[in-house]
């Protein structure tokens, strides 16, 4: 559709209207925030929570358990996707599992903890499952730790990365593949250097998706870590609702997305710059 | 040894098989546990589940704060969802339709939400809506849920409309058409499945968040997920896998109602993966 410069702002200005109220401006004045103190603009907030060993720790307990988590969904979700849209043939089937990955992402983070919850706690199916079998003789602990918290985050962020996957893997053209074959390449050297490399957008997208959503994710980490395990996410919220530390929260809060992002755009250049170089 | 190669095609085929089955075991059984927990008749959850009862249902919809706590999530999702179709459909219009300097910007604005920390969202809403006096109130919880759920409407409508033909449009203007005539008229009815997908991933989206919602909440005004939330930090009990259970149930309907409406499949690509219309 033509749109003239007069519907094109009467249409904008409302979304951007609302975003520029509730979005643009809240954030600006949490970064004001960070920076403010009794007397006037100073850097004494970030002075303080970066000299400070305890936010360090909660800093690298998040990124590697982000990373982590990044990890395992990739080596999991990978397989899946690549069967879902390589070797599997039932239609039927393949909406099933389409369904089994949306349900648990349109339920609420705080069932699907709960539901780790059951399985790995001392009462919890796999407990019983020990005790039954007679491996061991007394519950062992299994939850609240950061393998725990790893679990639940990889559990509810996997699904983004299938379909992130699936959505490239679907956009492939075949015949790319089956040249490679027709010139003798085995399939593993055909996975290997035309599959792979050309889905490799999809991984890169999915796994930047992932990981900013572990570093920033709330509720799995407050659940399975029992608070035995502190992350950034966590500690921002404890300065605004139990500390009421709005200053050091807003602090921690533009620490959290400063590394992230930076962490990302590093990751994105240097993909970018080694596909460049192989091609 | 030699192993012929259709042989090892073969092995290399159950092999991926079976870490796909086991994936899909991993994402079922943690849902699959909770609702099979719902029914134990014993006042503690404890695996297997012990008998066969309705009675934590029963408990649950018997007691006013559950019940509150749905209808104000219900209310928010509904409210937000119907704010979010209002933005997000005339954003993805122009998006999609216009190239102007900024555009490349304001898409990655709007879709931003969908990446940045949502607690940091909600710390950020309270802390505005303090200064500006409506902390904790509905409204706080309103605009802080449409923020988090238009990119889902801006990010399908979007990858409708770069799969639809730009010609039709054309053709109703160039007979005469206003924009708004087309745009009733031949674009919403095409992009008719990307709107309801795009509704329905935007009112789930609100329906189960706790982070943006729990800085707003009061004990009088608490959504579902942060009912729960709290509840999960005092008592694990047969009562909150019913509650739980409830929520799966309605996830799976969802779910049901988006397939046959538009196809599973495409609205979950679009939505949630990167839908390269942008």
């Amino acid at each position: 559709m033509r749109l003239t410069t007069r519907t094109t702002f009467l249409l904008l200005v409302g979304p951007i209207g609302f975003f520029l109220l509730f979005f643009v401006i809240p954030f600006a004045q949490l970064v004001k925030e960070s920076l403010f103190g009794p007397q006037g603009w100073t850097l004494d907030n970030y002075t303080s929570v970066l000299t400070d060993a305890y936010y360090w720790k909660a800093l690298v307990d998040t990124l590697v358990i982000s990373l982590l988590v990044t990890l395992v969904s990739f080596l999991a979700g990978y397989p899946l996707a690549y069967f879902m849209i390589f070797h599997l043939r039932s239609a039927a089937l393949r909406r099933l599992i389409y369904v089994v990955l949306v349900t648990p992402l349109f339920t609420s983070n705080i069932v699907r903890a709960f539901g780790w919850i059951v399985i790995l706690g001392r009462r919890g199916m796999v407990n019983a499952g020990l005790l039954a079998l007679g491996a061991v003789e007394a519950p062992v602990d299994l939850l609240y730790n950061k393998a725990s918290i790893i679990i639940g985050l990889a559990y509810i962020l996997l699904p983004l990365m299938v379909l992130t996957v699936c959505s490239i893997l679907q956009s492939i053209d075949r015949s790319l593949i089956d040249a490679a074959r027709d010139l003798g390449a085995s399939p593993s050297v055909a996975f290997f250097s035309v599959t792979l490399p050309l889905s490799l957008p999809g991984v890169v997208a999915g796994s930047i998706i992932i990981f900013a959503l572990s570093a920033s994710a709330y509720v799995i980490p407050s659940i399975l870590s029992g608070g035995r395990e502190i992350v950034m996410s966590m500690l921002i919220f404890q300065q605004y609702m139990a500390t009421f530390r709005p200053d050091v929260g807003a602090t921690l809060s533009v620490v959290l997305l400063v590394v992230t992002l930076a962490l990302i755009a590093a990751y994105a250049y240097g993909v970018e710059r080694r596909t460049r170089v192989a091609m | 040894m030699m192993i012929p190669e259709d042989y090892r095609n073969r092995i290399g085929r159950v092999f991926l098989g079976g870490i796909a089955s086991l994936v899909l075991v991993f994402l079922a059984v943690p849902l699959i546990v909770v609702v099979a927990l719902s029914f134990t008749t014993t006042s503690y959850l404890a695996f297997p589940p012990v008998g066969m009862t309705t009675r934590w249902y029963a408990a649950v919809l018997g007691d006013p704060t559950f019940i509150d706590a749905f209808v104000v999530s219900s209310e928010l999702a509904a409210l937000a969802t119907g704010v979010a179709l209002l933005l997000g459909i005339p954003a993805a219009l122009v998006l999609a339709r216009k190239s102007f300097p900024g555009r490349r910007l304001i898409s990655a604005a709007f879709l931003s939400p969908l990446v940045l920390p949502t607690i940091v969202l909600g710390a950020a809403i309270l802390q505005y809506a303090s200064t500006l006096g409506f902390a904790r109130t509905f409204a706080a919880l309103l605009v802080g849920h449409v923020v988090l759920v238009t990119p889902y409407v801006i990010r399908t409508v979007l990858a409708s409309l770069s799969g639809m033909e730009n010609v039709l449009e054309e053709a109703a203007q160039d007979l005469g058409a206003t924009p708004s005539e087309t745009f009733f008229l031949i674009t919403l009815p095409l992009i008719k499945p990307g709107v309801i997908a795009g509704a329905l991933f935007a009112f789930i989206n609100s329906w189960i968040n706790v982070e943006v919602s729990i800085f707003n909440s009061t004990s009088r005004l608490m959504t579902i997920p942060v009912k729960l939330f709290n509840y999960v930090q005092f008592n694990i009990d047969p009562r909150l896998a019913a509650v739980s259970a409830l929520t799966i149930y309605f996830a799976v309907a969802l779910v049901v109602v988006i397939d046959l409406m538009v196809g599973l499949e495409r609205a979950a690509i679009n939505t949630t993966a990167d839908g390269r219309a942008s």
